[in-house]
């Protein structure tokens, strides 16, 4: 509209004017939005990919007579560098002058089992020299997280001992290590599947109560399954404890560390930069599918993302057909008139209700009131242990579907609107009745904005917490909602969501320090899948526009 | 076929929608009904006089304390009569009993000056699947208190636990005595020990006038004496010696009124009076403010009975007491002030008992007729009273608004006031718009008219991804990462706010005075490219001079050392008396303008942007500069949209919940302190709602939050629509 090039007339008005101050106001506006998304996502990515990343283990040498919270720790600290942070000193001196501000670092140290802390905390000019020593090991466990140590030998089942100073002992750890992690496997395998299947039948026996004997029959004959396979499980525990890690800490005190309870190990500092890389993928990787471990704040998030995939997709099951049969209804069907308006300014209305209202609707109607209806007449005989009657992952769905639902009916009607009269008329005068008219033409030809619907309801779906909390989500779950046991599909399970995730390890988490790292790295995860599905949305859209872009007729 | 398919599902759809509406509705109406109080059956009991009547917890099988020491117990459910026995050791006449409510114990007083602790050992079965209620009464040993021989008027008795106050009134020829005695049990390794008389006090001394009436609350620490000329004497025990506190007249202001009754409401902290001429009030001990020592004062008046009352009793469940006297029954509610059920008989009331479990009340009539009734007042405690006005809670120093929803005991009275909620509501969704409204209306005014419009299809989709950030990562790293920084660099945030805005004006001012040719070096549009990195160093500058200007501006000293601190926190806390917190309205309103600002920008930005061409051409063509065609023609013109964007943002910002449930301290407090947090309904539904027993008064007072909350952003949201309905009139006629 304003075509600078235009010369200096052009210049003189726009420039000379009154009112620039006002205008560059305004630009500092755009600028701060800007900034502050930008900014945003820096925060996130930059906290939650480190995560990752296999940090240098530092030895900090401190100066003489400064206290050291590690017990024993003499004057050394040795861990990793997770920040330096700025400590203001607001005491003034007598002239009214501030004292200078101090760097503080802090220092991951692992060894909770030991120290009895993670973190450690010195001033920067505390320190008198930083080195990073060569041997360090850095040890996953199974409990009590991350052990940093130098190792002194393996003891092996049969009594034998392999010291670090052995060329073979390497070869001998990484081989204990992994046995270990199948054995693992298998004790899960057993004590989760085998064993539950178990324990599900006996329980379906106890609720039906027979006492004839084929039921005794069974349940001795179950009994007995239960007993060899805790049996194998418990030998299995046993072979886990037998061999161990022997290794001294930092400070010099002696550990020794079942092999079962070994996850991983590295040398940190004797990593090259490609083997850095190659573990920050695994590690990455390790995280999309491990479970978690110690409440949550070790090991991956599987669970949390199958459940959030598992809620988001029954609600694209539920929503579409919902949403797309309304607007056709509110497009093609409906009288305009009073009502209708009414109709329309309802459903507006309904986007903007807040998410937790839903949640209230939810666990009210969704929960108690159809989910308890349904254990009375379907599962009377498990009540009152109930059944459909508390939070599960298809109440969440629809919950999540009514929250949506005016996304997809305006999207949708918005692509109907678009459709040309022309194409519509031509379907029509061809002989087509209005519903083969809409079926063939309308519908195929509004895809793309139902398909944008679809996705800004599946984007909204996966990143609400807050009704959730009241339908079903758990911070943690003890089996999926899908799975091997029939019927696969287990619609009345409570899940685990991402975002639910974050809000639980960030703020409900005993350790929330130790936590931080897991939540950055969660609440990337979480944004990169909310923004991937807003992109694709707006992409959607784009192309829709410009299919319909030429074609008036 | 498909058509009818097609519309019936459509209207399917489109009712369920709305049905969400009349379902919480349905869900919260109980809240708001009275009791309802039905008569179930009368069994006619012999004709002896009564000291007591009482009844279990169930109130299937009430009973009647006989003077000659036996126990009269009536079977709800067969109406059968029966006399237990109660072993004292040897024959008593029993003059005076009371109940302690707590133990759920009797004590009795007899004719000879003694008195005995009777358990009434209930017992209940499931028989025949139905519940059978068996008595088994034991008695303690019977020790004398107070004058020997002289016949117990009345008794008391509160128990700590370790220790036991016995009170007792007895008649001294024209004069009355008040005893108390006082037991202490020893705690050994093997559970409970013998017990050990103390001493017995005579209290008449303390007292001014005669006495009439003693209560002993549950915790035995303390006496209150009602006299004949109505007045009210609370003495306080403390280390094994009584002190008179306070002597009151609870109806000081009615000439000639005397106490007919008086008991502890449940919780032993307030105490419920009526005169005989009916009238009815409620004390409750409180520190007044600013006092030391706790004192009884009034907190509650109820209506007159309108006759003489005969009894007043109250329950074991709730704040609820019964007034009964003629033929008038009424049930009212001390916290609330209402009355819960009110009812004329066909005979004379003359006592009556409540079940613990606040569901069935039997009545003694005057032809010894023994009434039960059914009572289903579920929500006893609510009304639109204790929702929304000022409450006289107990132990409170006055009236207020207040929630607090459980409470460590039994005797908790919970506090469902949705005024400091709503209060919350409003306070985060203001801080939130201060700081999101400026920027999102600038933004959006900069990018429809004066940027360069190649660029809108990057700030469009980035404003979109903006509003698609999750609120609970928002809210997370409101808490853990913005929160610390926003807490120790206040006077930073100070500066950038006032600095920016000065920073960006200043910088157009001296801009347009530059000569034409440097000028030309940025297209008209492109400022903003300019401003990112200004902003960034000025930002920087700024936030570096924040601890500067804290040394100079926020110093507080301390008296006692002399020492000068410059930190801000204290100095808000020194200076204005008000609360910091570190999870402070600044960080919810930061945090939230992430949710607010792309929903206003993207609303305002498309009512901007849709202002006819020709209103803009015009006015440039008249010689106005592009600011003043923004100002004078294009905003005023779009304004409507601007309102309607406005009130969009404001039912986002009231209803947001995962934000304020991690960055604010969910206090529910009712101050505009800025840096103090608040709780709003939704954080409150969120935090509550999980934890809240189904169909219980928190779980439809939490219903009624989320209605509330739904009516909010209802309102603001088809104001909305009404606003950009008339914005597209207006075009049209252009």
């Amino acid at each position: 509209m304003s075509d600078a090039r235009n010369g200096n007339l052009e210049f003189q008005r726009t420039y000379a004017a009154k009112g620039e101050p006002f205008v560059w106001l305004t630009a500092m506006g755009l600028a701060v939005g800007l900034i502050m998304v930008v900014a945003l996502l820096g925060i996130i990515i930059s906290n939650g990919l480190p995560v990752f990343w296999p940090s240098r283990v530092l030895e900090f040498q401190l100066k003489s007579d400064i206290s050291n919270s590690v017990p024993q720790g003499g004057d050394k600290i040795v861990g990793e560098l997770v920040q330096k942070r700025m400590k203001r000193i607001p005491v003034l001196n007598a002239q009214g002058i501030k004292k200078a501000d101090q760097t503080e670092l802090q220092v991951f140290v692992g060894n909770k089992d030991t120290y009895g802390l993670n973190f450690a905390f010195a001033n920067q000019d505390d320190i008198a020299s930083v080195t990073e020593p060569k041997d360090i090991y850095r040890i996953e466990r199974l409990e009590y997280g991350i052990a940093f140590g130098y190792p002194k030998s393996v003891k092996l089942a049969n009594g034998q001992s392999v010291p670090s100073t052995n060329a073979t002992f390497s070869t001998v750890l990484a081989q204990l290590c992994a046995e270990s992690t199948a054995r693992r496997h298998e004790i899960e395998n057993i004590e989760k599947h085998e064993i539950g299947q178990i324990n599900k039948q006996l329980n379906e026996l106890r609720i039906s109560q027979k006492s004839d004997s084929q039921s005794a029959e069974k349940l001795s004959a179950l009994d007995a399954q239960y007993k060899t396979l805790a049996s194998k499980a418990s030998e299995l525990r046993a072979t886990q404890s037998a061999s161990s890690l022997q290794y001294i800490t930092p400070t010099g005190v002696d550990r020794s560390l079942a092999i079962g309870e070994l996850v991983s190990y590295t040398q940190p500092n004797r990593l090259s930069t490609w083997e850095r890389i190659v573990l920050f993928a695994r590690n990455f990787l390790n995280f999309l599918w491990e479970n978690p471990r110690e409440a949550n704040t070790e090991g991956g998030i599987f669970p949390a993302i199958f459940g959030t995939f598992a809620m988001t997709l029954l609600m694209s099951v539920a929503v579409v057909p919902f949403g797309v049969i309304a607007a056709i209804y509110l497009r093609e069907y409906a009288k305009q008139g009073f009502f209708l308006q009414c109709v329309r300014i309802a459903v507006n209305n309904l986007a903007g209700v807040p998410s937790i209202v839903f949640g209230v609707f939810g666990l009210g109607f969704f929960v108690y009131f159809v989910g308890g209806s349904i254990d009375q007449l379907f599962f009377g005989k498990y009540l009152p242990t109930p059944t459909f009657g508390t939070g599960g992952v298809f109440w969440a769905a629809l919950t999540l579907a009514l929250m949506t639902v005016p996304v997809v009916i305006v999207s949708t009607e918005e692509a109907m609107a678009a459709v040309p009269r022309g194409i519509r008329e031509g379907s029509l005068s061809c002989g087509a009745s209005k519903w083969q008219t809409i079926q063939r033409i309308v519908l195929p030809a509004s895809l793309p904005g139902i398909l944008t619907g679809l996705i800004l309801a599946m984007a909204r779906g996966a990143g609400e917490v807050a009704p959730l909390m009241l339908v079903g989500v758990v911070k943690l779950a003890p089996s999926l909602p899908l799975d091997g046991d029939f019927p696969f599909a287990h619609l009345e399970r409570k899940f685990m969501h991402l975002g639910f995730h974050i809000y639980d390890l960030g703020f409900q988490s005993p350790d929330s320090e130790a936590a931080k790292p897991m939540v950055f790295a969660t609440a990337l995860l979480l944004i990169l899948l909310v923004i991937t599905l807003n992109l694709a949305a707006i992409l959607t859209r784009e192309k829709l526009r410009k299919k319909y872009a030429g074609s008036a007729f | 076929m498909m058509t009818l398919f097609i519309k019936s599902g459509g209207v399917l759809v489109i009712t369920a929608v709305l049905g969400i509406f009349f379902f919480i509705l349905f869900q919260i109406w109980p809240l708001f009904m009275p009791a309802q109080v039905s008569e179930l059956k009368t069994v006619s009991l012999p004709n002896h006089s009564f000291s007591l009547l009482g009844v279990d917890e169930w109130g299937a099988r009430p009973f009647l304390v006989e003077p000659d020491g036996r126990m009269l117990t009536v079977d709800y459910e067969t109406g059968a009569v029966s006399e237990v026995p109660i072993d004292f050791g040897e024959p008593l006449q029993i003059v005076s009993a009371a109940l302690n409510k707590r133990e759920q114990m009797i004590i009795v007083g007899t004719a000879d000056g003694r008195f005995a602790i009777v358990a009434p050992g209930y017992e209940s079965e499931e028989s025949d699947g139905r519940q059978v209620v068996t008595i088994h009464p034991s008695a303690e040993k019977v020790t004398p208190i107070g004058l020997p021989g002289v016949p117990i008027l009345d008794i008391a008795y509160g128990d700590s636990g370790s220790s036991k106050l016995v009170v007792a009134l007895q008649a001294n020829g024209n004069n009355r005595q008040v005893s108390a005695a006082i037991f202490e049990r020893k705690r050994s390794l093997m559970g409970q020990g013998k017990e050990e008389a103390v001493g017995v006090f005579d209290l008449t001394s303390l007292i001014p006038g005669r006495a009439s009436k003693v209560l002993v609350p549950g915790t035995g620490d303390s006496v209150i004496v009602v006299t004949e000329d109505g007045k009210v004497s609370y003495l306080l025990l403390e280390d094994e010696e009584f002190k008179l506190i306070q002597t009151f007249a609870p109806f000081e202001d009615i000439p000639g009124a005397h106490i007919q009754a008086a008991t502890f409401i449940f919780g032993d902290v307030s105490i419920c009076f009526a005169s005989d001429s009916g009238a009815n009030r409620v004390f409750s001990l409180y520190y007044p403010k600013g006092g030391a020592e706790r004192f009884f004062g009034k907190t509650h008046d109820f209506p007159s009975l309108g006759t003489m009352p005969s009894f007043l009793i109250s329950t074991l469940r709730n704040k609820a007491f019964l007034l009964g006297g003629g033929s008038e029954l009424s049930l009212r509610y001390s916290t609330t002030e209402s009355i819960r059920w009110e009812g004329k008989m066909p005979y004379n009331v003359v006592n009556a008992a409540i079940s613990g479990k606040y569901h069935r009340l039997v009545v003694l009539d005057s032809t010894n007729k023994l009434h039960f009734f059914k009572i289903d007042d579920p929500h006893a405690d609510s009304s639109l009273k204790a929702l929304f006005s000022k409450i006289w809670y107990e132990g409170a120093p006055e009236p207020k608004w207040e929630w607090q929803s459980t409470g460590g005991s039994d005797d908790f009275e919970p506090k469902f006031s949705l005024v400091p909620l709503i209060f919350g509501t409003f306070k985060g969704t203001f801080y939130a718009m201060l700081f999101a409204l400026p920027i999102a209306l600038l933004a959006a005014l900069y990018t429809s008219q004066f940027l360069d419009p190649r660029f809108r299809s990057i700030v469009k989709p980035t404003m979109e991804i903006m509003a698609s950030l999750p609120s609970v990562v928002l809210g997370f790293l409101g808490a853990i990462y913005i929160a610390p920084i926003i807490e120790k660099e206040i006077p930073s945030f100070i500066l950038l706010a006032v600095g920016l805005p000065l920073v960006a004006a200043i910088t157009g001012f001296f801009w347009s005075r530059l000569p034409i040719r440097y000028r030309k070096l940025i297209h008209p549009g492109w400022e903003w490219i300019v401003f990112v990195p200004l902003l960034l160093v000025s930002s920087w500058i700024f936030f570096q001079l924040g601890s500067v200007l804290e040394a100079i501006a926020f110093v507080v000293t301390d008296p006692a050392t002399g020492q000068k601190t410059a930190d801000f926190g204290a100095w808000w806390t020194a200076t204005t008396g008000n609360s910091f917190d570190q999870r402070n309205s600044v960080v919810v309103g930061f945090m939230m303008g992430f949710a607010i600002i792309p929903i206003i920008f993207t609303i305002a930005d498309d009512a901007l942007s849709n202002i006819p061409a020709q209103l803009i051409t015009a006015s440039m063509a008249c010689g106005a500069s592009r600011w003043q065609t923004a100002v004078r023609v294009v905003l005023p013109t779009a304004s409507p949209g601007i309102f309607s964007a406005i009130m969009i943002g404001l039912g986002r910002a009231v209803g947001e919940t995962m934000i304020v449930v991690m960055a604010t301290g969910n206090t529910p407090i009712t101050e505009w302190n800025i840096f103090s947090g608040m709780r709003t309904l939704s954080a409150n539904i969120a935090v509550e709602l999980p934890e809240a027993p189904h169909h219980s008064t928190l779980y439809r007072t939490l219903f009624l939050g989320a209605l509330v909350l739904f009516v909010f952003t209802f309102v603001f949201n088809t104001f909305a629509e009404i606003l950009r309905h008339r914005l597209r009139e207006r075009f049209k006629t252009i």
